[in-house]
């Protein structure tokens, strides 16, 4: 049962807006997954044709095997919560749990002791004859998810669950979510703008834009290892640097055996103007001459007063300290080279007091091992109006540093 | 700087000149004397004569009947229209829908009056209750369609999904969830409706056939042609039924809104 | 396309019940209308065979434009009384406190809610030769014994104002209940006197109040039979009062038709000019009000 929720090219269209734009995706049984991308990228249209108020153009979905493309959705065995929770207000909070089960005529008893049980898991027993109007937002949710794992779907949509709540209320039901998809082992489908909230549920995630999937793996692989500009931008920060691929560096040949293997740790000389002499490692064979960005993380940058050390494969550049933002664990730098702005981010482990640190004007050095940046294929103007898209509905951008809007490349 | 009285003033004395004409004709209802001039002695004598005049039990029969179907009608189709409006808002058959709809709310009631009449006789229909009746819906449904319709906008069109999410076919979707939710505005159209319909006079004159005479239309020809101190005492029954209906269901709604 | 034609059955199904009524019960009336005004009358009140053009000519005699005139005028006035009461009661209702505001809005709907008839009647009393408020005034040398209040086209316009000025009150309330008074704050604040504040700040904030007002009262107001008959005379008839005459006393259909179909024409084209002026802002929110 490992391909249990399986989307084969599907595609749907608004007019000439292609919002789904023939995707294939599978989800394993039991799996938390996300997808994640701007507004308008098409995974609440994936969502929707699932639960099956939206039918596909194109393409197929399957459901433990079975074709359920052309079911209505009070034939299919999911459901979902949505952003507004949409609760019925004219019943109470136990009414509103118990209705999947009524409809379906399932025995009193049975009601009776599934909704108690789903009281429980939500912790709200003693509130079960109040209208919606007369919980908290978080009980709202609670109860939206009652109601849709009381009929033990076999895939649960969650539509931007969080988006509603305050920052604080978010972090917790965060947590809640977590804990509860441990405890009742559906596979969830979960559909979010913000990258924390996918980030730190996920098992795997697939990001969105522009109705294709533009990277799918798990929230390391995607951090880690971006395989575009846009994925590297949208999730955390990044530095970009505009250039182009020069010669390779070197090739090791190994001999192993009797067989002489070109082995693909290789590393490619970069031209961005002002650095002439930097290096990174090119995973993907990029040839000579192709234009590309230079990803780097702030965390993974390294800045001192002193030039580093010579090594293999370490970059170094110098510069001007323009900005320090010390936010307590760290602090982050911005500093000028060249027409570049770059971000850097210093982890505190030890007593900042001591430390005499980097200030403002300083002239520094900052460096990276070649292994820690990515060459990427160029970030165009559609993909930062995307990133720059405001999120969707209530949710307020996160104070959270972390979390902040990307570096931009500061483009000549 | 002092804010001026006067919008205070205007509004008092308009409320005023709303009431003074109400008051004295109750007044006057218990007035024995027959022009209301004078006073000349308490008496309930005209209410007492008004029970015992069997048109006007005849014309409210009819009234209630008429008002009874012109009522549950209006509220299916005011419904169900009030309901495309919202859903399909924007396409080019709501707009006309809409305006068509829209317009019989201002048009002057005389010219439905008279376009139903020859319409009925162009069609060689017998004038009675039921063309009445018909008339009645025609002008009730786009006042619940409208009473609906502004209760339509803070619906939350994702509560429907959630309920065939939750396994409900069209039916059940229909029965559990969009009446119960939009009963408070389907009841509210309803009494607008009921009332109207009541209070009717000029389309319902137009229509009417012999026998078909309504409570408004006995009215009116009681006003026309003497009796009045007998409409008095209709007229302050009229008022009290209507005052009790308006202040209960404005207490009622008050209600809703605190729990809401 | 399968989910888009199941969209359009759907409303097609809802649409139209409602749709088919209007448009057999209103519509096909109201064009029968035009279509009648052109046809001979019967004898015995019916409509004759054959298409003709006398209605047309009737429709010249000259008695018409005096009532036309009468009808304008009556209805002209009758909306600027209105609006000029409503506004500062508009004015007042929003700024009031919520209790205070429900209880105006309740002693506004309840008259509302009353029968027309009723309502109309009471001024009759009120206004009646032998009635009280004619004695009170003889009584202060006010009037002489024989003027009459009644009857006359200021007994109209008097009932006219009092029946259509819930019609004024609740659309210019429903928008100045929206209007954000901390403008006329910042207006005084850059130095405007009050009543500049009103005119230039208040008025404008209202604009689609006052429209919705100006339709809901001058297009009824443009029919008005009722009032100039049962309060009015001879000298006060207006266009309604001759259809309902034509239909009833004379028995020719054809002839009430050719005054219908050009009042229709007359309450159109204000009702369109002011529908397009009012934008895309419906009246929906005049009628919740209304609706309670």
């Amino acid at each position: 049962m490992s391909e249990f929720l399986q989307f084969e090219d599907v595609s749907k269209h608004y007019g000439d807006v292609k919002a789904v734009d023939h995707v294939s995706l599978t989800v394993k049984q039991g799996e938390f997954f996300s997808l994640l991308g701007p507004s308008g990228c098409g995974k609440t249209t994936l969502l929707r044709i699932l639960a099956g108020f939206e039918q596909p153009d194109t393409g197929r979905v399957l459901l433990g095997g079975e074709d359920v493309t052309d079911l209505p959705p009070y034939e299919r065995k999911v459901n979902t919560i949505f952003q507004s929770y949409a609760l019925f207000p004219h019943l109470s909070v136990w009414d509103n749990i118990a209705f999947g089960l009524k409809v379906a005529k399932r025995p009193r008893q049975e009601i009776q002791t599934e909704v108690a049980k789903m009281l429980t898991l939500i912790q709200m027993e003693d509130q079960a004859w109040k209208k919606p109007d007369q919980i908290s937002g978080g009980q709202k949710q609670r109860v939206a998810i009652a109601r849709a794992l009381v009929n033990k779907p076999r895939v649960l949509l969650l539509d931007e669950p969080l988006a509603a709540l305050d920052l604080k209320l978010r972090q917790r039901m965060l947590i809640e979510l977590d804990l509860i998809h441990d405890e009742v082992g559906i596979t969830f489908l979960y559909v979010t703008h913000d990258q924390g909230e996918a980030m730190s549920l996920s098992d795997r995630l697939a990001v969105m834009k522009l109705g294709r999937i533009e990277q799918l793996g798990t929230p390391e692989e995607i951090y880690e290892a971006p395989r575009t500009s846009f994925v590297a931008a949208f999730i955390g920060d990044t530095n970009f640097f505009n250039g182009t691929v020069a010669e390779p560096l070197e090739k090791h040949s190994v001999l192993e055996g009797f067989l002489s293997v070109a082995v693909d740790k290789d590393y490619s000389r970069l031209h961005i103007e002002d650095f002439p002499d930097l290096e990174c490692y090119n995973d993907k064979q990029i040839k000579e001459g192709e234009q590309i960005f230079l990803s780097i993380r702030p965390e993974k940058l390294r800045i001192s007063r002193e030039r580093p050390k010579p090594a293999p494969h370490l970059n170094a550049i110098e510069g001007v300290v323009e900005d320090v933002i010390y936010l307590g664990s760290q602090t982050k730098y911005w500093v000028r080279a060249g027409d570049y702005r770059i971000s850097v981010i210093r982890q505190h482990s030890r007593f900042l007091l001591d430390e005499n640190p980097i200030r403002w004007r300083e002239k520094v050095w900052i460096s990276w091992h070649a292994d820690d940046g990515f060459m990427l294929e160029k970030y165009s103007a559609q993909d930062e109006n995307l990133i720059q898209l405001p999120p969707e509905e209530v949710g307020e951008t996160s104070p959270d540093p972390n979390h902040a809007a990307p570096a931009q490349p500061v483009l000549r | 700087m002092k804010p001026s009285r006067l919008p205070m003033l205007v509004t008092w004395s308009v409320i005023l000149f709303f009431y003074v004409p109400i008051v004295i004709l109750v007044a006057n209802s218990f007035n024995s004397s027959r022009f209301g001039g004078s006073w000349e002695s308490a008496s309930l004598k005209w209410y007492i004569r008004l029970m015992n005049e069997p048109s006007i039990w005849h014309a409210l029969t009819n009234t209630l009947i008429i008002a009874g179907v012109a009522t549950l009608a209006s509220m299916v189709l005011g419904t169900s229209a009030a309901f495309a409006l919202h859903r399909f808002a924007g396409t080019r058959l709501q707009k006309v829908h809409y305006s068509v709809i829209y317009t019989p709310l201002v048009l002057p009631e005389i010219l439905m009056g008279l376009s139903m009449l020859l319409f009925f006789v162009q069609l060689k229909v017998q004038l009675g209750l039921a063309t009445i009746a018909i008339a009645h819906v025609t002008f009730c449904l786009s006042y619940v369609a409208m009473t609906v319709l502004a209760r339509l906008q803070d619906f939350d069109f994702a509560i429907i999904e959630a309920a065939q999410d939750l396994g409900a076919g069209w039916w059940t979707t229909l029965w559990r969830v969009l009446i119960p939710m939009l009963a408070p505005g389907i009841l509210a159209g309803g009494l607008l409706a009921f009332t109207l319909s009541i209070d009717d006079f000029v389309i319902s004159f137009f229509v009417a056939g012999p026998g078909s005479t309504t409570l408004p239309i006995k009215i009116y020809s009681m006003i026309k042609y003497g009796a009045p101190p007998l409409i008095n005492a209709l007229s302050t029954i009229l008022l009290v039924i209507t005052f009790s209906c308006v202040i209960a269901s404005q207490y009622m709604s008050n209600r809703d809104r605190r729990t809401a | 396309m399968k989910a888009e034609t199941r969209r359009h059955a759907s409303e097609w199904l809802v649409t139209l019940p409602s749709f088919v009524w209007l448009l057999l019960l209103f519509l096909v009336p109201t064009v029968l209308v035009f279509a009648i005004t052109f046809k001979p009358p019967t004898p015995y009140g019916g409509i004759g065979e054959g298409w003709t053009l006398n209605t047309l000519r009737t429709l010249g005699n000259p008695n018409y434009p005096a009532i036309i005139w009468r009808t304008v005028w009556l209805s002209v006035a009758a909306t600027a009384i209105c609006i000029l009461l409503a506004t500062p009661m508009g004015y007042y209702m929003a700024r009031v406190s919520p209790a205070r505001r429900r209880l105006v809005l309740l002693l506004v709907i309840l008259p509302f809610w009353t029968s027309f008839l009723v309502r109309i009647f009471a001024w009759k009393v009120l206004l009646h030769p032998e009635g009280l408020l004619k004695n009170t005034l003889v009584f202060l040398g006010l009037v002489g014994a024989e003027t009459s209040l009644l009857y006359n086209a200021w007994s109209v316009l008097l009932v006219m104002v009092y029946t259509e000025l819930p019609f004024a009150i609740l659309p210019i309330y429903a928008a100045a209940e929206k209007f954000d008074f901390r403008l006329i704050e910042a207006a005084k604040d850059l130095g405007a006197s009050s009543f500049c504040a009103f005119r230039s700040v208040f008025l404008p904030g209202i604009r689609v109040g006052l429209l919705t007002a100006f339709l809901m009262v001058f297009i009824p107001s443009l029919g008005s039979y009722v009032i100039p008959d049962i309060v009015g005379g001879p000298t006060s008839e207006m266009i309604g009062n001759k259809i309902a005459q034509r239909t009833f006393v004379d028995r020719n259909l054809p002839h009430a038709a050719g005054l219908s179909a050009f009042l229709t024409v007359a309450v159109l084209i204000p009702m369109i000019a002011i529908t397009t002026l009012r934008g895309k802002e419906s009246p929906r929110d005049t009628l919740r009000e209304e609706g309670i």
